[in-house]
């Protein structure tokens, strides 16, 4: 088709109503919230942009395989099922269930890491980071230079720099690498793209120094488009086969099915080693769930085998980056400062950029999340130095290297006409920018603090009656 | 000791849904049991015709609870289901603070993260093998106070789930109580047969601990179980509701780990319940590294959804009469039968007693593993190992610990099979009693380090 308006690829079968709320009940949440979008109340949200992950709109054939799940709890059909479209897809012979994506990555990395060990990625996401600190080892991001710069329109700036990879490598010794992990698209980063001539010679590396190369594949589909969009040499190959290739570059593949399959729950550990496959079955069964099942009811292997094939369909993948991209464009042209080429899931705001009279210590980030549920009651995520800040010894904050808003958009959830009320609320954001102010942490826990963070106005922005 | 009326009763419910099984030969099990390494785990659900493996997360939901399903409130933070969830655990079971996990085993990582310190002592109404295991991976050791009638498979007493004070209290003065993070209870113990604990031990118990300020965490999975046993046999309880028995039981404890697949009748879910504000604290943070946000614990809302309704159904009176005695319908026909079973019968499932029913097989060789085979073998039925292959080795001697109770356990699912379901399984246990001389022992051949039964691999001898 060649219309400009998106349209999405199927209709609705089931809707959940919303109830509307004013701004002034809003700033009471966020009272009540202390700051932290993440402890409001799903029924004070408007538009939930706060992840792309388990927010999915499962499709009519999704719902009918659920009501088939095989229950038992030993050896079930919907274990087989999954496990052969596991397979099919990635090609690895050893596949672990497990209830999401953080469990298989805490699983595998506790295995492999210690101190002393380090573990190298285009960019270490939130819960990986957490998981691989947890154990004691290190966690390296080496991006390609191209990521940090936003006025470059390189294509696939979720690239991993090569070269320094081998510098690592060399530097650490190869004995001492945990893994090489490869976040497709690359998360943290912008959900930004990862080439397959890059993930070829990761792959190359990786097998030089007999290095175990990981790939984090919850967005791989959306990768994939890319690719097919982008790459030379790709345009006439399906997703799902791209897709099949940069799984045969990998030693071991780890996913969140609650991206790029479509379901609300669930996640699996691939893995082509024996040995390594038998140590993390051990694993496995102490703390989630016996082999054929690892903390999944029957039902969602089920799900999850359906929505790794729905994902692929082209139809869908171009509705679902085209739409993605939408906003994006759209409130750049409004002078919103974003992330550029727009990523796959999320279009990422560069709250420095909008607030350089905030300063990093007192997280712009956060406080453009509090403003955009605010004033449009519409809930989004910081990424910057409250989810990657630290701290050094003398207490002050090393920030992350970037501020970064993210609007992360469910799969086939919001219509077109909701995108557009976000590009709405977008006008008042840069009306009122001058007048936001900061915000300072109160309480934090020890480990992903962003999850449970109080935080109070560095200066009230706005009087709560 | 009262049992249930052996007046007829039927199911409080009707089929609304139902899941086609398929028939197989003798000869297809005969394969299909040695490519499984003669152990039932290893089995491919679609050759086992009727599946006794477990009640964990193998029960039907109502229609209720699929209703529920449909309203999953999915938002990553904050979601619907978690506050109906908490509402319902505070009102149905009393707890103050919950953090909601995959399963129960999830809940029992996190409470053996937050309190064991190596070198604690966790003393228990007898072991279960998840609960054991992170207890020793968090560096303590279990020690064993439940009374001594619990390990007599013949012994008639009404409540071998109790708890030996004298024992406790020995333990307690052996180690010190600072030594002591909390006592381990479980109602309805599993590994004794499905053994309840009585109101009167309990508070027995509160009282000892208060004295010690020793706190105790309950393993409540089959909760309403244990409570339809103290209404039947415990003086006074006789007018008592499930729910109110319930709730007393909870009372009396500071906080649970809940495995919901099974009283909960879902298919997977599980929380931790914490009366300490502070230990609540400590357990949000953990949950979020293994589970999930501390709204979701690693649950879809609408696993929540199912989780809260299947609560309030559990608690029913005609619900647990119905369950209690679909399980009794099954004993007394093996008992009728003469086949030695653990007395008195369980809530949640039979217990064949596998060293009476095979004498001739040594210990060591499984004599619970090679009959769960041969009643495989014979009709399909699938049942479980709970004897030596369940209790795995002794870190310290690397030998087998050798439990008193060989048994080999018959579970029923909630609300799933019927009556004639239940005749097909008492058929086929008797007719392999008939034969239980020509059944041989068991070699292993594959070992797996921990929790063995699920994974590990025997021929015959």
């Amino acid at each position: 088709m060649n219309f400009k308006t998106i349209i999405e690829p199927f209709r609705i079968k089931s809707v959940e109503p919303f109830s509307m709320s004013t701004v002034e009940q809003r700033e009471q949440f966020l009272v009540n919230a202390h700051y932290n979008p993440f402890l409001l109340k799903s029924d004070q949200v408007i538009i939930d942009f706060l992840t792309d992950s388990g927010t999915s709109a499962m499709s009519s054939n999704q719902w009918a395989a659920m009501m088939k799940g095989d229950e038992s709890y030993a050896g079930a059909r919907s274990w087989d099922l999954f496990e052969k479209a596991v397979h099919d897809l990635t090609g690895m012979p050893y596949i672990l269930p497990t209830h999401q994506g953080r469990a298989a990555e805490r699983i595998l990395y506790s295995h492999l890491g210690k101190k002393g060990k380090c573990f190298i990625s285009n960019t270490h996401f939130d819960t990986t980071r957490a998981n691989i600190e947890y154990s004691g080892a290190a966690a390296i991001d080496i991006p390609v230079a191209e990521a940090l710069d936003y006025a470059s329109d390189y294509p696939f700036k979720g690239n991993l720099d090569t070269v320094k990879l081998e510098h690592h490598i060399k530097e650490w010794g190869a004995e001492n690498i945990g893994a090489v992990i490869l976040t497709v698209t690359n998360n943290s980063g912008g959900g930004q793209p990862v080439s397959m001539q890059n993930a070829r010679a990761v792959s190359k590396i990786c097998k030089q120094y007999n290095v175990l190369f990981v790939l984090d594949c919850c967005r791989i589909a959306e990768n994939s488009y890319f690719i097919h969009a982008k790459e030379k040499g790709f345009s006439e190959q399906s997703f799902r086969s791209i897709a099949q290739e940069m799984f045969s570059l990998a030693d071991a593949c780890i996913m969140s099915a609650k991206k790029d399959a479509l379901v609300n729950m669930g996640g699996f550990l691939a893995l082509r080693n024996k040995e390594l496959a038998d140590a993390c079955t051990q694993m496995l069964i102490i703390t989630e769930g016996f082999a054929t099942y690892g903390g999944l009811s029957g039902r969602d292997m089920e799900a999850i085998a359906v929505g790794l094939v729905e994902v692929f369909e082209p139809d869908y993948l171009k509705y679902r980056i085209r739409s993605t991209q939408y906003l994006g464009e759209n409130i750049l042209k409004k002078g919103v400062p974003i992330i550029y080429p727009v990523g796959g899931h999320a279009v990422y705001v560069d709250a420095k950029k909008l607030y350089p009279h905030i300063p990093v210590e007192q997280y712009p980030g956060q406080a453009l999340v509090c403003e955009l549920y605010r004033i449009g009651g519409v809930r989004t995520v910081e990424i910057g130095s409250v989810m990657f800040g630290k701290y050094d010894e003398a207490g002050k904050l090393i920030p992350a290297p970037m501020e970064l808003v993210r609007l992360a958009i469910p799969r086939r959830v919001y219509t077109q006409s909701h995108i557009d009320y976000v590009v709405e609320v977008f006008d008042e954001i840069i009306a009122t920018k001058n007048k936001v102010k900061g915000l300072r942490i109160t309480k934090e826990p020890q480990f992903l603090r962003h999850f449970t963070s109080f935080f109070e106005p560095a200066e009230l922005s706005f009087q709560v009656v | 000791m009262n049992t249930i009326s052996k007046r007829s009763w039927a199911e409080p419910y009707k089929i609304k849904m139902v899941e086609l099984l398929k028939m197989t030969t003798r000869e297809e099990r005969e394969k299909a049991i040695e490519k499984a390494g003669f152990n039932t785990f290893l089995l491919h659900a679609k050759d086992v015709y009727i599946d006794l493996l477990t009640d964990s997360g193998t029960s039907a939901m109502s229609d209720k609870q699929w209703s529920g399903m449909m309203t999953g409130d999915e938002s990553y933070a904050g979601s619907e289901n978690f506050y109906h969830l908490e509402s319902v655990i505070r009102k149905v079971y009393g707890y103050r603070h919950i953090v909601p996990t995959h399963q129960g085993r999830g809940a029992e990582n996190i409470i053996s993260k937050i309190m064991i310190k190596p070198g604690d002592i966790i003393p228990g109404n007898m072991y279960f093998t998840t609960t054991r295991l992170h207890q020793e991976l968090a560096g303590g050791t279990f020690v064993d106070i439940i009374i001594d009638e619990a390990h007599d498979s013949l012994n008639e007493h009404p409540f071998k789930g109790n708890v030996d004070l004298n024992k406790l209290e020995n333990v307690i003065k052996k180690y010190g109580a600072k030594k002591i993070p909390y006592i381990s209870v479980a109602t309805s113990v599993n590994m004794a047969g499905g053994q309840p604990i009585s109101l009167e031990n309990l508070r027995g118990l509160r009282k000892l601990t208060d004295k010690y300020q020793i706190k105790i965490i309950h393993d409540m999975t089959r909760v309403a179980e244990n409570a339809y046993f103290i209404q039947l046999r415990e003086k006074g309880y006789a007018k008592e509701s499930i729910a109110a028995i319930v709730k007393e039981i909870c009372s009396l404890t500071d906080g649970a780990t809940m495995s919901a697949k099974k009283d909960a009748l879902v298919n997977i879910g599980g929380f931790l319940a914490l009366n300490d504000k502070s230990l609540y604290d400590e357990a949000s943070n953990l949950v979020v590294v293994y589970e999930g946000l501390h709204t979701y614990g690693g649950l879809a809302g609408r696993d929540m959804e199912a989780m809260a309704i299947g609560i309030k159904e559990s608690v029913n009176d005609n619900h647990i009469h119905a369950r209690v005695g679909q399980v009794e319908y099954l004993g007394h026909k093996l008992i009728d039968a003469g086949v030695p079973i653990v007395k008195p019968i369980g809530g949640h499932g039979i217990f064949i007693d596998a060293k009476r029913f095979l004498p001739h097989i040594k210990q060591k060789n499984f004599p619970a593993q090679a009959l769960a085979a041969e009643i495989y073998i014979d009709s399909g039925v699938r049942a479980m190992e709970r004897g030596i292959v369940s209790a795995g080795r002794s870190k310290e001697t690397g030998d087998h610990y050798y439990p008193e109770l060989e048994l080999v356990r018959l579970t029923i699912p909630r609300r799933v099979y019927t009556q004639a379901h239940m005749d097909v399984v008492a058929e086929s246990v008797e007719a392999v009693y008939q034969k239980k001389k020509k059944i041989k022992g068991m070699r292993m051949l594959f070992e797996p380090k921990y929790l063995r039964f699920f994974q590990a691999k025997f021929n015959k001898i």
